[in-house]
């Protein structure tokens, strides 16, 4: 699959990917001769950047960080490229001095390490080519300020037995349509009214990225009658979605479409 | 972005740190979604002490001064140690050596040796409007509320991008909509001394990188320069407004704000959670650097409380000049003062494990650079109880 993000630092690079999944700080926490991560705080811890397609939320802490990532390609144990959510003052800057390719507006989470991907910085794009993406509709329905979730039946292709909001492989020209279609056969409810509807939010599952089309929507009184999808449903508060044995990033999902955001 | 043809030019033909400074500007404009570069008035420039610099920060800095020259007035932060007592105070030649070499570095791009986190006292005082590339927090949000100056929060590359371009890319708190208040707070307290710090501390906690609107305060310019310092330290503050008292309340558009309470327990709370020794073996006074007034009232204090722990203050050379009569007295009791350096960059832990103070910058920052344990008390208070 293709990401498209937004140049920072223009070049190309192929590698595989380290994932740093949490904000890095850079001075202190990487080593500058090595290229070794050493902040305590980061999953990473040990592993060597040198090379390496680093995928980032974004940078923190002093901004004479930039200078580290000038230091490590100085050692020839910079990273070959930066892929970021969100490019801020110490990566962007340490990517110019560096001249380390760098796009950001990345879904960075739905990486993992070893990933292989081709950056073309130049046009703002990550080519991954052993992952696939498929897009997805979500519908959370609530009523009373709870939100209707459902577990998995046996019968569908993925996530068996997990709980998840009203969901399915996006079809057609219109996300909103094909939710509204999936919450009918799936819960038997209809006359549902649109909330909101949410950015696109990635989870990964194996090889496949998940591009989720979130949506909320008020339900009307009457019952759910579950289809064969799904064997189980339970009208929860939003904060007891976390706990969940669920699909990914379905809280992630659900919280980028509330207000306030 | 659109660049103007002189800015063209210094990208294209410019010396290499000239492109590469032109590189990083339009680059975090773009980032920011800025649409030009602006002038600037003056620059101000962190990463100068060892210790936020680092080696690598000094590689750079030695190949970028090779061919930079700041085209605007540029002042620099305090360095790691004063070098005229670095050998009396047991500082080890290697770290003179390579602060050295980074003093030498920015002498060389023209910048002026200030070495204070307070050049707004030393001579670099912004007037009105005026747009600047500020790193060093604490003088940011000064220049930006205190002053009504326009800054963004610059890292120590950016600022020097920036002094060496003249420009820096119009976003954030250049322009007039972002700096109005985020967030308001009611304070119910009196204010005075380190209370200030107390009140930096809790308020830069809640906003993060909001802009705090108070009310219910007089303050001097002392009391907002320990403020605002605390609330840069402990938030990723830019600016603030003061009601009544610093420039720009009136277009803070705070009206529609409801604001926090700020009561007694809070400054109690922020006390207690950054208090993390007992026995202090030194006081340090900094951070920021103590102007010439506030070295007079140090004098006057620990004459008339005599503290056992040494106290080592910090101040700018200009206020040293200014207050010589203070220093000596100071010195005379057994204490230091040092300039060209700051608290937090200082080698304090060549000298204590646990120090005491009134700046809410250090309380957060002696931990961290200095391996401190602190005690965050009033000046006064911490004179007279370890006396």
């Amino acid at each position: 699959m293709r990401f498209a993000g937004r140049r920072v630092v223009g070049g190309r690079a192929d590698g595989t990917v380290l994932a740093a999944e949490k904000p890095l700080s850079l001075l202190g926490g990487v080593d500058a001769a090595t290229g070794a991560v050493l902040d305590p705080e980061s999953p990473i811890r040990g592993e060597r950047v040198g090379g390496r397609i680093l995928a980032v939320p974004h940078g923190k802490g002093s901004t004479v960080g930039s200078y580290v990532l000038y230091a490590l390609r100085k050692h020839g144990v910079a990273p070959a490229a930066i892929l970021a959510a969100k490019a801020e003052t110490i990566l962007a800057v340490g990517a110019v001095i560096s001249d380390v390719p760098m796009v950001d507006r990345i879904p960075v989470d739905a990486l993992r390490t070893g990933d292989r991907v081709a950056v073309d910085a130049d046009a703002g794009v990550a080519e991954a080519p052993d992952l696939v993406e498929k897009h997805v509709v979500t519908a959370f329905l609530e009523r009373e300020g709870r939100v209707l979730v459902v577990r998995r039946s046996e019968k569908v292709g993925s996530f068996r037995g997990k709980w998840s909001g009203i969901s399915g492989f996006l079809e057609g020209p219109d996300p909103e349509a094909h939710a509204r279609r999936e919450v009918e056969e799936e819960t038997g409810i209809t006359d549902v009214a649109l909330l909101a509807a949410g950015p696109l939010v990635h989870g990964r599952g194996d090889d496949t990225v998940y591009a989720i089309h979130p949506f909320r929507f008020a339900a009307p009184r009457g019952d759910v009658r579950l289809d064969c999808e799904n064997v189980e449903y339970r009208w929860v508060a939003p904060h007891e979605m976390a706990a969940l044995d669920a699909v990914p990033k379905l809280e992630a999902a659900y919280r980028a479409i509330l207000p306030g955001r | 972005m659109h660049l103007a043809a002189d800015e063209q030019r210094m990208m294209r033909e410019g010396t290499p740190a000239e492109r590469l400074s032109m590189k990083i500007l339009t680059t975090l404009g773009d980032v920011y979604g800025a649409e030009r570069l602006i002038p600037i008035a003056s620059a101000h420039v962190s990463g100068v002490s060892l210790k936020t610099l680092g080696e690598p920060g000094l590689a750079f800095l030695e190949e970028f001064a090779a061919t930079a020259k700041v085209r605007v007035r540029t002042t620099v932060n305090p360095m790691g140690m004063d070098l005229d007592r670095a050998a009396e105070m047991g500082v080890p030649e290697a770290f003179v050596a390579a602060q050295r070499r980074i003093a030498a570095a920015y002498a060389r791009i023209g910048a002026e040796p200030t070495f204070s986190c307070t050049p707004y006292l030393v001579g670099n005082r912004p007037l009105f409007g005026e747009h600047l590339a500020w790193a060093e927090s604490s003088a940011v949000v000064f220049a930006n509320a205190v002053l009504g100056a326009r800054t963004n929060r610059e890292g120590g590359p950016s600022a020097l991008a920036a002094a060496v371009a003249g420009r820096t890319p119009e976003y954030g708190l250049h322009v007039a909509a972002n700096r109005r208040a985020t967030h308001a707070f009611d304070v119910r307290v009196p204010m005075r001394g380190y209370r200030w710090s107390l009140l930096g501390l809790h308020i830069g906690g809640i906003v993060g990188d909001g802009v705090p609107y108070v009310r219910g305060v007089t303050a001097t310019e002392a009391d907002l320069k320990w403020f605002g310092a605390a609330l840069a330290a402990a938030g990723s503050v830019g600016m603030f407004h003061v009601e009544g008292g610093t420039p720009e309340w009136r277009e803070a558009g705070a009206d529609r704000l409801s604001g926090t309470a700020i009561a007694e327990e809070d400054l109690l709370a922020t006390r207690d959670r950054y208090t993390t020794g007992t026995e202090p073996d030194a006081i340090g006074l900094g951070t920021p650097q103590l102007s010439a007034d506030e070295l007079r009232g140090v004098a006057d204090l620990i004459e008339k409380h005599r503290p056992k722990p040494r106290v080592y203050v910090f101040t700018s050379r200009t206020a040293r000049a200014e207050a010589g009569d203070a220093a000596k007295r100071i010195e005379a009791l057994g204490h230091v003062v040092l300039v060209d350096t700051c608290l937090e960059v200082a080698p304090m832990e060549l000298w204590a494990k646990t120090t005491a103070t009134p700046s809410g910058k250090g309380a957060i920052y002696l931990p961290t650079l200095c391996g401190q344990k602190v005690v965050l008390e009033d000046l006064e208070e911490l004179l007279r109880r370890f006396a």
